[in-house]
Parts: C-alpha cells; structure tokens; sequence
C-alpha cells in the first residue's frame, strides 16, 4: 500500500470521528478498496476503536475490501428498471462478462455491481460504466463491453 | 414526581424514570433481552413492548426506554401486547434455535417459530447488543457488530480475535443466551479467540482477573484483591472505624 | 463584486445584473440524470462549438448553458430556447449548427419539435406535460445554470432571504407555522411544529439539517433539485436557520449522487464569497454555515436518527426517539431535519408571501409536490402540481397514460415504505392525508405506474427483498420478520407457495408494522399489506401456482391465441432463444421447452396474439 497517498488523504481531515467516513470514502476512491493497513491506520489516526472502523466500513454499501475493477459497472436494480427487466439485464451481462455481482475480472477492468437507483429511470433499464451511462441496451451489449474494453 | 396508570395501578415515580422501571416497582412482570441494568437502554428487542394510551391514540411501545409521563396509561397484558411478544418470541425461536432460555420464554409466553427461514448455519446471539454495549462502556470497545442486516454480527475487527480485548469477560457475563464462549481451566481464560493469564487474589488466592484489566482499570498488582475479599475488606475497615 | 453587505446591496446587484444581460437569448441544454444518461454532455459541446462560430459570422451574444432537469425526461436530450420558450426533443450533437442558425433567423426547426398526435407543438408551454404543472420549486429548474449565482439571483433568488433577515425571527418562524407546510420527505409532519420545538429547546449549539439521501428507488426530485438549483435548498436552510437559531448545517447527500455533491459544494463557495453564507450574511448580524456530507451507500440513512449516526461517523442505525430530534438530535443538540424540496419551498413561502401559499395545493396540504413519474408511463419525467391533483389527472393527464396497448393496473408511491394503489383509487386526491387512508404514502415523490403485465406479488417481493438488503439488523421485527416474508414471498413466486402463506404474510407484515424500531421496518410492511388487500386474487393464484401477469416464471407460459395471430413472424423475429416457429400467414406456435418466458414475444405482438396461459403438467 502507498503509504505516503494515504498520509495525503488523513492529513487533510481534523482528528474528529465524525470524519471517518469521509476519509474511507477516499482511500475507497484512491485504492479502489479499503485495505487493512490503511484501516488501522485510519483507526490510530482519529483515536477510535479499530472495531468501530471496520463496521463503519462494513455497514456501508460504498465499500469494499477487495479491489474493484478500473472500470466499475453498475446495474440499475431500481423500480422503474426492475419493470422494466433489470434482472435479464444484469443475466446478460454476467454472461458476457462471465462476472458475477460483486466480482472482479482477472484483469482488474470490470467489476460488476447492482445499485438502486441511478435515477435515469426514462431509459430503463440502465447500466454504468464508469460514469457512462447506457439505457435500453438489450441487444447492444456485446458491442458496448468491446467498445469499452478498447477505450 | 409522576404519577402514571399500569394495568389500572396507579404508581408515582421520579420523572425520567421508564415505564419498564415503573412496572417493576409495581411487580408487573414484563419480559426483556436486550434490557440489561447495567447497561444504557437501546430498545432493540423489542419484546418489551407494552401498549400505551396518549392522546386518544393507542400503540406500542418499549417500555425499557419509554419516558413516563403524567396520566399515562399503560397496559402490559392486552391482547396487542401477547401478540407482539409471541411475534418477537417467534422469530428468535427460529434464529436461535438451539436456544434454551429463548425456548423457555417462548413456551412461557406461548409463541411459536414460524419455519420459514432459509437453511442455514445458526448460532445462539440473538443480536440484543449488550456485549457490545459492555465492552464500550465497562472495557476497550473491542468489538462491535459487523456488516448490517441479516448478516450483522459480532465479532472482533477483520473477523479476527480482538487486539485491545483486555480479556474482562465482561461481554459473557451480560450475554443472555451463552453466545459468547469463555472457558477458564489452568488459571488462564480464554475468550475471542485470546488467552488471558489470569492474576490470583493475595487474600483468598482465587484467580479473578487478568493483567490487562487491572492496566486498563489504572489498578497496579500490589492491590490484586478479588471482589468477594475486597467488599470483606471494605466492610471490615468500616466496622473497625467504627469502634 | 465583493461581499454584500445589505439586503439593499443584494437588490442592486441584482438590477445590475438583469441590466447587463445581453438580450437573454439563450439555448439551455438538459443536463437532469435522464438527459445526461442520453448524452447531453455531447449535445452541450456541439451547441457550444456551433455557437462560436455563428457569433464570428454574425456579431451576436449567444450563451449556451446546462441547466438541472427540464422535466421531461422521456424526450431527452432536451434542449430550451430563451426567451421564446422553444422546446426541442432527442436531440443529437449533429442537430447543433441547425439550432443555432434557426434560433438567429428566428425560426424553429420544425423536426425537432415535441410532437402530439402528428401535430408539432413550439412553445413548451403547451406541450401537454407541462400544461396541466405548476412550476414553483422547480421554477428555475432548468432554466438557470446551477453552477451559477449570478443566475439564481437575476431569477429573484434570495429574496427570501433578504426579506427574512428583515424581520424579527420569530416573525419568520410565525409564517412557516401559518403557511402549514408540511414536509416534503414522506410524514408530512408540520415543518413550523419541528422548528418551533427546535428554537424552543435548549441546548447549543442547535442544527439544521437537510435530508438529501433520497435512497427511494425511481425517485429523482431532490437530485434534480440539488443538481439543477442548490442555491433555493440553500437559501432555505439560511431563513431557517435563522428563524431556529441555528449556527450551523449539514446536507447529507446520497452516496449515488457525486454531481449533486459537486453542485452543492460550488454553491457553498459561490454563496460565501457573496456574504450569503458564513459570518454575519447579507450584513445581518446573523451568522451560519453548512457543509455537505456525503452518505456511504445505506437506504436507511433517509431516517433521521440513522442519518445523524452517519454524520457523526457511526455506522447508520437507528435510535429509539421518545425524545424528538428537535430536543436531542445532531450530537444530542436541539436539531431539525428537513427534506431538501421542503427546504427549497421556504424561500418562496418568505418571498411571495404566506397567502400565495395556501392558495397553492388543499386545506391540509398546501402547497406544490414535485414527483418523479416512471415505469410504464409514456411521459416519463419529473413533474411539479398543486397537491389535491387526481392520480388520474397526473398519470394521464400530465404522464400521457399508459404506452400502447396496455392496461393500468397500480401506482405505486412512496417508495419501500408506500403502497400499491388500484385503479378504483385513481381519482384520490394526492395530499398526505389521502394517501396515508388508501394504505400508501405521500413518501418523498417516487410515483411508478404499473400495467398488466405487472405481477403485484412480484412487486411486493421486490420491495421486501430491498428492505432485507436495507435493513440495518438492530432490531428483531426488522431483521428476522423480513427475512422470514422474503422467504415467503420467493416461494410464492416460484411454485413453492402454500395454502395460507398470504394470511401468514399478512400477519407478519402486521406485526412488523406495529414493533419495529424505526421508519423504515414499521412502513416495510406497506408494500406487502398494500397489494395483499387491493390484489388478493393474484395472491390465491400464486398460492396455487398461477402468475396471471406473466412474470413469475415457473409459474406461467406464453401460448399463441391461434385465433388472433395473423402469422406475421414478428415474435419469432424478436425471440432470443428461436423458440416461435410458423409459417408466414399462419399462426405461431411456442416450444416451451426452449421458452425463457422473458416476454419480448408478448411486447412485440401488435394483434395481442400471445397470451399468459397456465402451466400444464
């Protein structure tokens, strides 16, 4: 782990406990996941209970402990979306991806996720990749995931 | 002073007292899990529900956190209040179902599992939070409930034994169920996956506590007196003052 | 221009402003959640390039901006003309340079306009969407750039302030008590109670909060709102402040939404530079701050004990309150939480006056609501009407009704916390009350529209399975009671159900209403109770093994009615698994053992010649 990225990242916030969820939001953004060390670190840092890190860190659905893909796609799993076959969405996907939820690649580029909604319910049913976002995409996938395996 | 209504009784007690504390000065039995006296109040449980009447408005309450108020009228034995205990009975009989004081109440006050929980490990915490609840206000808060939901359990950071368990064992004591295992054979105690050497009183020579609890307390080994020979103790300077 | 150190500085900056806008030609470019996710950021820079290289040719000021939701999602991307009011739909980047030499010679482009029933329509005003709403919270939505402060206030932005800090505070208070509203964010508790029980408290210092972890899913007003005018949520969190005493706030914003964040905190900056935030505002004396905090991913931080955890760096479970918020909230300091659109409604109250008000919505609910419309809706967008509207009037009037060829079955508000809501409802008032009586909520605006080939078993298994996802696990109703439904409704849905499981359900759903902890486990149950009483019929076919919408696979098939297939081959053309086979002219036939039972057949049949048949064994 880069210890000096996450000094950079700890040093900007007071030592108050109210900002331990800020700060895991942004080691979640610069190592893609929380890893032990930086956990512990944040613990020692704010002077809380490593045990009140780690279920912070758990309660919440932004984390993860291991590494999410460089390019994150997200399904929408929202009503509008739902109603819409959300859920055939996401079969195809795991299909084409030969992902399941939660998982990421073996090289590191896509990770799959669910989210519940993305609020582009006109075009449902929505994915993301990154922030790209693609609607009413039956039938396009396969074309989507190569463009984007490219770019 | 307030004076409140339980079941058609009229009682008189100190404002901030709850309804739970008011019904047992009247001896109104009313059942609890997470409710612990040692412990602040959080009304998880919820099988101390009891009905109140405010306002021309009826509902259910926990009365382990429920502030008494002047004319409240409260009923601990409705038809609203059994059922809301056979439901909360009922699930936890098929959470823990190897749980003999959540059977024992469960056929006390006549509720049954409902069956239909996926398969599935199962364990005895009922989930009440008073060992977490000790740990943060007796010990090191060493350990919390991890994740949230259905998968919400307790344990140790990482899922690993507890670094800062100071080996109390304060979380067992106040553990309703037995969930968490503490086993003491040789002098030492084991718990959270840690093993404690446990210090021997200089009066009776009972082992009673460990090292890190006497650090954590700011107490130094000169003074290792257990419990039992310190309150001996204490009275003994007290009658002697005394003469 | 410098800090303003007067209300009569802010007035004058104003004129000046309004004075040196170059003739307010301006094309607006959507850029809400829908139109964004349509490539609006595209249609911007190809407006943008087109632009400059008209005004070279011609010496002309044309300012192309983003703006927050346009409303009407559905035909997105969405493009405004100022002044004139011209509204284009879809449009691509390739359309930029017609727009922009029609808009200077001062004729539309015909093709892009809003079309109803082979007619064009030019002014958005007519367009029937937005015919029949009332644009008061969202009036600026839309139209103004929200990273912009100089457009906020040119449009009458901080008025309300300015007025406010004019007045006595408790002044203040006094007329959001007398204009009764009520909050925006589900309860519709009477937001003047909250505050004067807040400024009443003791305790300091106190907090104002705004709740913007619109966690619902298919709903979209606070986002917009934040996104496309942070400054009205902000101007109303300053007079409430005020009339409170409140020295300091927070919004809390969803973890989902990075842009509504980034938009708030330009806000901030741009409203604190001007001396409209911070130390001693608009020379007043008076001195508040806030800062936006960011959620972490958790539904059930929309509650406010469990929102104020988050804030204060706990994971977001809820409290027991005996003791209201507004006595013991933020750091057990006197707090009041409110929704963002009942924060962005204050100003208004403040500016136009407590009458104008209560001559908006009912007796018991005045005022506007701002609504999310989706599902299976032609108009799908975000909508603001008087409250007392029919459902009927918005879902057909405003929504355009159904897509063709279907059926309304329910609407669906509130979120995992509201109800299903049967046609026999449709012509329900939409206030709190109301919708509280059918078994459903107000909730914060979420309004899905569902047809026939919704299964209302599928929905409330739907919701129970979010809420199991959501539930934070502290106490027992919630944790193990929707686990158990969960398992009931799954079952129900996959041939598994018994004899009863619909009374045991509802039992479950009854008790988990009346024990569990917070908000969010007592109105779990809505969804399951809601479709249990105005859909029971589906329930007895699941028990028995029948999904009648064709929804629940295991439990239905698509056969072809040999009488109304006219043998077109379109099905067999949309099938994904090649299991519709026929000769041209002849009727189709299904082979069920290839069929996924996904459905696409079924939409794509123009004679309804598919139909949901019982599975034979």
């Amino acid at each position: 782990m880069d210890r000096d990225a996450l000094g950079a990242i700890l040093e900007v916030y007071d030592r108050e406990e109210r900002f331990l969820l800020p700060i895991l939001q942004d080691i979640q953004e610069r190592f893609r996941h929380l890893p032990r060390e930086a956990l512990t670190e944040t613990a020692r840092y704010l002077a809380v209970p490593e045990s009140r890190v780690f279920a912070v860190a758990t309660f919440y659905k932004a984390f993860s402990f291991t590494p999410k893909g460089r390019k994150p796609i997200k399904v929408c799993m929202g009503t509008a979306c739902h109603l819409r076959g959300a859920s055939t969405l996401l079969e195809e996907l795991e299909r084409e991806l030969d992902l399941s939820v939660g998982k990421t690649t073996s090289d590191g580029q896509f990770s799959l996720e669910t989210v519940n909604c993305l609020g582009a319910c006109a075009l449902a049913p929505v994915f993301t990749v990154e922030d790209r976002v693609y609607g009413k995409a039956e039938g396009r996938l396969a074309e989507i995931l190569e463009r984007e395996r490219k770019s | 002073m307030i004076t409140l209504i339980i079941n058609g009784l009229k009682v008189t007690v100190p404002e901030g007292t709850t309804i739970l504390e008011a019904a047992r000065r009247l001896d109104v039995e009313i059942p609890t899990l997470c409710h612990h006296e040692g412990l602040s109040p959080q009304g998880s449980c919820r099988l101390c529900m009891v009905e109140i009447e405010q306002r021309g408005r009826r509902r259910l309450v926990a009365s382990c956190m429920f502030p008494v108020a002047e004319g409240l009228v409260v009923e601990t034995e409705t038809e609203t209040v059994a059922g809301a205990r056979r439901f909360v009975l009922g699930l936890l009989r098929d959470r823990c179902p190897r749980s003999e004081e959540i059977a024992a109440l469960a056929a006390r006050y006549g509720a049954k599992p409902f069956g239909r929980l996926p398969l599935g490990e199962r364990d005895l915490c009922i989930h009440c939070d008073r060992c977490v609840r000790a740990c943060e206000e007796e010990a090191t808060g060493c350990i919390a409930f991890s994740f949230r939901g259905w998968a919400r359990r307790v344990e140790g950071p990482f899922g690993e034994a507890p670094a800062d368990c100071i080996g109390c064992g304060a979380c067992a004591q106040v553990c309703p169920t037995g969930f968490i295992a503490v086993e003491e054979e040789g002098g030492m105690r084991k718990i959270w996956g840690k093993s404690f050497e446990l210090l021997r009183c200089s009066a009776c020579g009972k082992p009673f506590a460990t090292r890190e609890e006497l650090v954590f307390q700011g107490l130094d080994e000169g003074d290792l007196l257990c419990d039992r020979c310190r309150k001996r103790e204490f009275a003994a300077s007290f009658t002697r003052g005394v003469r | 221009m410098s800090r303003l150190e007067s209300a009569k500085a802010l007035d004058e900056w104003r004129r000046s402003l309004r004075a040196s806008r170059c003739a307010g030609r301006r094309i607006c470019v959507c850029g809400g959640p829908g139109c964004l996710a349509a490539g609006s950021a595209d249609v911007h820079r190809a407006l943008v390039a087109a632009s400059q290289k008209a005004s070279f040719a011609v010496d002309v000021c044309l300012d192309v901006v983003r703006t927050g939701c346009q409303g009407l999602c559905q035909q997105g991307v969405l493009v405004t003309l100022q002044p004139q009011g011209t509204l284009y739909c879809a449009v691509q980047p390739d359309d930029a340079e017609e727009i922009v030499d029609a808009f200077l010679q001062g004729r539309a482009v015909e093709r892009l306009l809003y079309r109803d029933r082979a007619r064009s329509v030019e002014d958005v005003q007519d367009v029937p969407f937005y015919l029949r709403q009332e644009k008061h919270v969202l009036a600026r939505c839309g139209l103004i750039d929200p990273y912009s402060l100089d457009d906020y206030v040119v449009q009458g932005g901080y008025e309300g302030l300015a007025r406010a800090l004019c007045l006595e505070s408790e002044t203040v208070l006094e007329r959001i008590v007398r204009a009764r509203l009520r909050g925006r964010g589900g309860g519709g508790f009477p937001a003047g109670r909250k505050w004067e029980a807040c400024r009443r408290a003791s305790g300091d210092p106190k907090y104002v909060l705004a709740n913007g972890d619109e966690g619902d899913p298919g709903a979209f007003m606070d986002r917009s709102l934040m996104e496309g005018d942070p400054h009205s949520l902000l101007e109303g969190m300053v007079i409430g402040a005020y009339a409170i005493g409140a020295s300091k706030g927070f919004i809390y914003v969803r973890n989902e939404y990075p842009l509504a964040v980034k938009t708030l905190q330009r806000a901030l900056e741009a409203a604190r530079e001007k001396g409209l935030l911070g130390k001693d505002v608009l020379g007043s004396g008076f001195s508040f701050d806030v800062e936006v905090c960011r959620g972490g991913g958790a539904f059930v931080c929309g509650e406010s004990t469990a929102l104020m955890a988050s804030i204060e760096g706990r994971p977001g479970t809820p409290r027991v309150k005996y003791i209201r918020s507004s006595e013991r909230g933020l750091w057990e300091s006197p707090t009041v939480l409110n929704n963002v659109e009942t924060w962005a409604n204050v100003p208004l109250i403040l500016s136009r006056g407590v009458d104008w008000f209560l001559s908006l919505g009912t007796e018991g609910s005045p005022g506007t609501k701002v609504f999310s419309l989706v599902g299976k809706v032609k108009n799908t967008g975000l909508v603001e009407v008087p409250m007392g509207m029919t459902l009927r009037e918005i879902i057909f009037d405003v929504g355009g009704g159904m897509p063709k060829g279907r059926r309304f079955k329910a609407v669906q508000t509130g979120g995992p916390s509201g109800g299903c809501l049967p046609e026999a409802s449709l012509d329900l008032p939409v206030d709190f009350d109301s919708l509280n009586e059918a078994g459903s909520i107000m909730g914060s605006g979420g309004m899905i529209v569902m047809d026939d080939r919704t299964c209302m078993v599928d929905v409330a298994r739907y919701f129970v399975s979010f809420l199991v996802e959501e539930s934070c696990g502290k106490c027992t109703p919630c944790r193990e009671g929707l686990r158990q439904m969960k398992t009931i409704l799954d079952d129900l849905s996959s041939g598994r159900g018994r004899p009863g499981d619909a009374e045991l359900l509802r039992s479950l759903a009854e008790n988990l209403r009346d024990t569990a902890l917070c908000g969010l486990g007592q109105s779990a149950a809505n969804p399951v109770l809601s479709t249990l009483r105005y859909f029971p019929e589906e329930y007895a076919e699941h028990e028995a093994g029948f999904c009648r919408s064709g929804v629940c696979r295991d439990l239905f098939r698509f056969v072809v009615d040999g009488d109304s297939c006219r043998g077109c081959g379109l099905c067999a053309s949309t099938c994904p698994v090649g299991a519709v086979s026929g000769e041209k002219g002849r009727a189709h036939v299904i082979d069920q053992d290839r069929c996924i039972r996904c459905g696409k057949c079924c939409e794509a049949c123009i004679f309804e010649a598919i139909v949901v048949g019982e599975v034979t064994s």
